[in-house]
């Protein structure tokens, strides 16, 4: 079963992706912070990951870097996802590999998964 | 209820499960509007009515500014805005203040429909933690409509429920597994 991980602080946003994304069959983990990123995700390694912009402590820029950064982890996808209309400039900026505009629903979000790791 | 001309659901913390399990019992042949409030952050629209959804035939959209509103339909409610009722059979949504430190607020949308639809309205108060909706059912009570919660111990947050039972005179209160064939009752 295909992994993703998802870090957002809306526990809104987290809980619906957690029904749809079990649903479509895949296994889902969540967190609402990006304090110790390269820890959480060295202990579910994800097939891929989505970023919220606005995460407290260090935030989706600065996570996504490091993350990028990191020996084992830079393969993993890295989706950004913001609801400012800059979404597409900040996923550049934080080195992402791919964006995700909010409000999105469960097509877009399904398919930009089926586009990044099947 | 015989001629229910509307059924509005509220919940906060919980409730989301509560709407997945019930909605694929629901009568595809419902003619009267179902209008969910549910207290959610800016940021999830979208996700929650395309949700819903998935688990029923019914025709489930987010609520638009001045909208008639139809039998047959499930709404939401769009999150940021309390959502009225209005004397036409229409939607109004509105930006003032926090209700209840919520927006949506379940009171404003219970008490608009409680005026509107009188006699004719069912009103569902769900898991949630925390009063929100309660002043709304009393209303719907003074309207003469039915006071509906789910059943404090069924609930994941019992609070708003159990808030309801303790301030509202309530007719019916119903188990996770009895409130979809309730609603198909009320026709």
């Amino acid at each position: 079963m295909k992994k993703v991980f998802v870090f957002d602080d809306n526990a809104d946003i987290l809980e619906l992706c957690t029904i749809i994304l079990e649903d479509a069959g895949y296994e889902i983990k969540t967190s609402s912070t990006s304090n110790n990123i390269i820890d959480q995700v060295l202990a579910y390694i994800p097939d891929i990951i989505f970023m919220d912009n606005w995460l407290p402590d260090v935030g989706g820029i600065e996570a996504t870097r490091a993350l990028k950064k990191h020996e084992t982890l830079k393969a993993i996808p890295v989706i950004y996802f913001s609801a400012n209309n800059d979404v597409k400039s900040l996923a550049n900026e934080a080195g992402a590999d791919g964006y995700l505009s909010k409000p999105f629903d469960i097509q877009e979000l399904e398919d930009i998964i089926a586009k990044h790791i099947n | 209820m015989v001629g229910c001309e509307a059924l509005v659901i509220g919940g906060s913390a919980g409730s989301l499960e509560v709407l997945l399990k019930v909605l694929p019992i629901l009568d595809n042949s419902l003619t009267f509007p179902i209008i969910i409030v549910i207290h959610r952050k800016h940021g999830s629209d979208s996700l929650l009515p395309d949700l819903l959804s998935s688990r029923t035939k019914l025709k489930v959209k987010e609520v638009d500014e001045k909208e008639p509103i139809n039998g047959g339909t499930i709404y939401v409610a769009p999150s940021d805005y309390h959502l009225l009722i209005e004397q036409d059979r229409t939607f109004s949504l509105d930006y003032s203040e926090k209700v209840n430190y919520s927006r949506p607020a379940i009171d404003v949308t219970f008490q608009t429909a409680a005026e509107v639809y009188k006699t004719k309205l069912a009103c569902l108060l769900l898991s949630g933690s925390n009063a929100d909706g309660v002043l709304g059912l009393k209303s719907v009570k003074t309207w003469g409509g039915l006071a509906l919660i789910q059943d404090p111990d069924s609930a994941q947050v019992s609070y708003m429920p159990a808030q309801a039972k303790l301030h509202v005179n309530i007719d019916e209160i119903l188990s996770i597994e009895s409130i979809g064939e309730f609603i198909n009752s009320l026709k």
